[in-house]
């Protein structure tokens, strides 16, 4: 009996670019929206390499899915060149604005079970969290909700299609004690989120040949990822509107303020950077700190 | 009656026994019996905010802990000196590592156990449904836990917390109230601090007491960063109920497996070292000949090197092999990497936003070497260079150098 072919989704976000040269702050510390970029964001990147892996390493079917307004297609074509995805979805409606994570998860949850055709996905993957203030929540609540067991912090893993299970490595850090390295294993379906450092390893010459073949169609296909594209309003997903949007959010913004100064607990002195004597006196202050403190 | 009315909590203000969420969980981590900093930390601000709420409404709500793990009972009367008036444990074999699967469910069975809520204060009410607020580590862990959970028992979160107040709040809003002006008692304000450090964000959590779509969001959950709250002075003295629950584990529940678990210390040494000096995007202008300048600094205070967060995202364009590997998320000084307090901490052209001060305010003494003198940094520092780094580190690393040369042939 031939091996079922298998199915990947992937959960991307549009995020604004924070690289330097693309990201603009205000004088006051704060992002510049209205002046930064938007790209596929570096951690939904990563995801999608996941998917690309899959597609290289299993011949999987990938699709890829975002919620947002309709300029968030350019997310989806950024992460078909990546991955060379055979479908892309954007979840948009009017109503899925203003949405908390547990009402984005909701709109997921839909939009997954359409991937592929129909047939859902056997592995979700997300990143890790979206760097604009996003919450790392999304993604193990659209697991949740869509009944997988969550695998956070993927850093490697590997499939095995016959019995239908995946073998994977995360990577844990606690904070102030130490990092741990997990190894786990489940059946599938899952849902997995890719560690920031997550990167694909091609090792056999198999691979690297359907590495070459899918860069080369992923190119090509991007270029007409419209082709691609199906827009799921909310009726489309069959989505209950009290379960979306505003009215499905538990949380909202109560406000929003600039973050007063802490209270200065240390008496600061200035000196200038400029002037070689008062630099040396903040030499002779630092070696005689260095040499009186107590070896740790 | 029903529950969606606006003010109608306010009718059970004087009805003890009849509120159906009730009481401040805290989802305590640990590792092997030993709990993480940021759990007694939790559990330091979840007393403080229950002194109040005790004072203020009624002292039959309880701070709670929530402790799983294969041989935990001896955990318990350290987490009630560090603050719970109740632990609830679960032992199991298969709770001996954390998946998140087995754990969101047994947390929940626990959260919703009116027998539990009851052991845990006898005025609890037979309406009992769930905690009325909860709290998880914002770490690896807590952070997919909070989320599950919140899936599970279908309430908000708010992620990355670094202040707290409970109040009685006035709210207008389109869709929770249908814009009446509406009374929410107890609510719990969850501040957050934007990835800039800059803006703090309040997030609520409210229930829909619009009746269209009334809906009741409890337990208010938030998860924690670590670091930012003091943990309470272990009082021996302190009491409190300790209960044991039964989880039910389904094989089902069990589908996800730990095969191994390898602990693994950092290369990158901020423990031992006397000094660190951390760099942030101020190295922007021309960030190759900025790290060589700051790599020789580092070299003659014998220091370790640290950076801010934006650096470990690659932000510039380089092929020069020693700046990437000083560019790597095991260097972030900061809630999104290591809590370091050297001796003397170092840091240049870092403006100093939230995120980094939580990661280094414990240092003995630390200087700003910055051309901008508005830089947050400069209420946090003792001492602060103004100038640019171009300037200021090769005179001053060669004025160290030469006081190391005295300092040695006087030895």
């Amino acid at each position: 009996m031939p091996v079922r072919p298998l199915n990947v989704g992937v959960i991307v976000k549009l995020e604004p670019d924070f690289s330097e040269g693309n990201v603009s702050y205000n004088p006051d510390g704060t992002l510049n929206r209205a002046e930064t970029k938007n790209i596929l964001g570096p951690h939904s990147a990563a995801a999608t390499l996941a998917a690309f892996y899959c597609k290289v390493k299993y011949a999987a079917r990938v699709a890829i899915g975002t919620m947002g307004p309709p300029i968030a297609n350019q997310a989806l074509k950024q992460a078909q060149i990546i991955s060379n995805a055979d479908e892309l979805h954007l979840y948009s409606d009017r109503i899925f604005a203003g949405a908390d994570t547990l009402a984005t998860a909701e709109v997921l949850r839909l939009g997954v079970s359409r991937m592929n055709n129909g047939l859902g996905a056997d592995i979700v993957i997300s990143g890790h969290r979206a760097s604009d203030g996003e919450t790392g929540q999304t993604g193990p609540q659209t697991a949740w909700k869509l009944g997988y067991p969550f695998i956070g912090n993927v850093i490697d893993f590997q499939i095995d299609p016959e019995n239908r299970s995946i073998h994977a490595k995360r990577f844990i850090s606690l904070y102030g004690f130490y990092d741990v390295i997990e190894e786990i294993q489940a059946p599938l379906p899952v849902f997995i989120s890719a560690d920031p450092s997550y990167k694909p390893s091609f090792d056999t010459v198999s691979e690297r040949l359907s590495l070459a073949r899918n860069l080369n169609e992923a190119r090509s296909k991007a270029e007409n990822f419209e082709k691609y594209l199906q827009v799921y309003n909310s009726e489309a997903l069959g989505a209950d509107p009290r379960f979306v949007g505003l009215p499905g959010s538990p949380t909202i913004v109560y406000k929003v303020e600039k973050i007063p100064k802490a209270k200065a607990k240390r008496r600061v002195e200035f000196i200038d950077g400029n002037d070689t004597a008062q630099l040396d006196m903040a030499a002779e202050k630092l070696l005689q700190l260095m040499t009186e403190a107590p070896i740790k | 009656m029903s529950e969606s009315t606006p003010n109608l909590e306010s009718n059970y203000n004087n009805l003890a026994g009849i509120e159906p969420y009730q009481h401040l969980y805290v989802v305590i981590e640990h590792e092997e019996g030993i709990p993480v900093p940021v759990s007694l930390e939790m559990l330091g601000e979840a007393r403080r905010l229950m002194d109040d709420f005790n004072a203020k409404y009624s002292s039959n709500e309880k701070v709670v802990a929530v402790v799983l793990g294969d041989n935990v009972r001896n955990l318990c009367e350290d987490l009630i000196k560090s603050g719970a008036d109740a632990v609830v444990y679960a032992n199991s074999p298969s709770l001996r590592y954390y998946t998140n699967l087995l754990y969101t469910k047994i947390i929940c069975q626990i959260a919703e156990d009116k027998n539990v809520a009851r052991s845990i204060s006898p005025l609890s009410s037979e309406n009992f449904k769930k905690p009325r607020y909860m709290f998880f580590s914002a770490d690896n862990t807590g952070r997919h836990l909070s989320s599950t959970v919140m899936a599970q028992l279908e309430s908000g979160l708010a992620s990355d917390i670094n202040k707290l107040v409970i109040s009685d709040l006035e709210i207008r809003h389109e869709h929770k109230t249908k814009g009446q002006l509406t009374k929410y008692e107890k609510t719990l304000e969850m501040y957050r601090p934007d990835f800039s450090g800059f803006l703090w964000t309040t997030i609520l959590c409210l229930d829909n007491r619009n009746p269209s779509i009334a809906r009741e969001y409890h337990p208010q959950s938030c998860s924690i960063i670590p670091g930012v709250f003091e943990p309470i002075a272990k009082e021996d003295e302190r009491t409190g109920t300790i209960i044991e629950f039964e989880p039910q584990i389904s094989d089902e529940d069990l589908r996800v497996k730990v095969l191994s678990r390898n602990i693994i210390k950092s290369t990158i040494d901020f423990e031992s070292c006397k000094i660190i000096v951390s760099y942030g995007r101020g190295i922007r202008d021309s960030p190759e000949e900025n790290f060589k300048l700051i790599e020789q600094f580092a070299k003659s205070l014998n220091a370790e090197i640290g950076i801010s967060l934006p650096i470990s995202k690659r932000p510039y364009q380089t092929k020069d092999q020693r700046l990437l590997s000083y560019m790597i998320p095991e260097r972030v000084i900061g809630t999104s990497g290591r809590k370091v307090s050297p001796v003397v901490y170092i840091a240049i052209g870092i403006s100093g936003a939230v995120q980094h001060i939580a990661g280094m305010k414990e240092s003995g003494f630390v200087v700003v070497i910055n051309p901008d003198t508005d830089a947050a940094f400069r209420d946090e520092c003792d001492l602060f260079i103004k100038g640019r780094m171009e300037q200021v580190l090769p005179v001053l690393t060669e004025l160290i150098k030469k006081r190391m040369l005295t300092i040695e042939k006087r030895a």
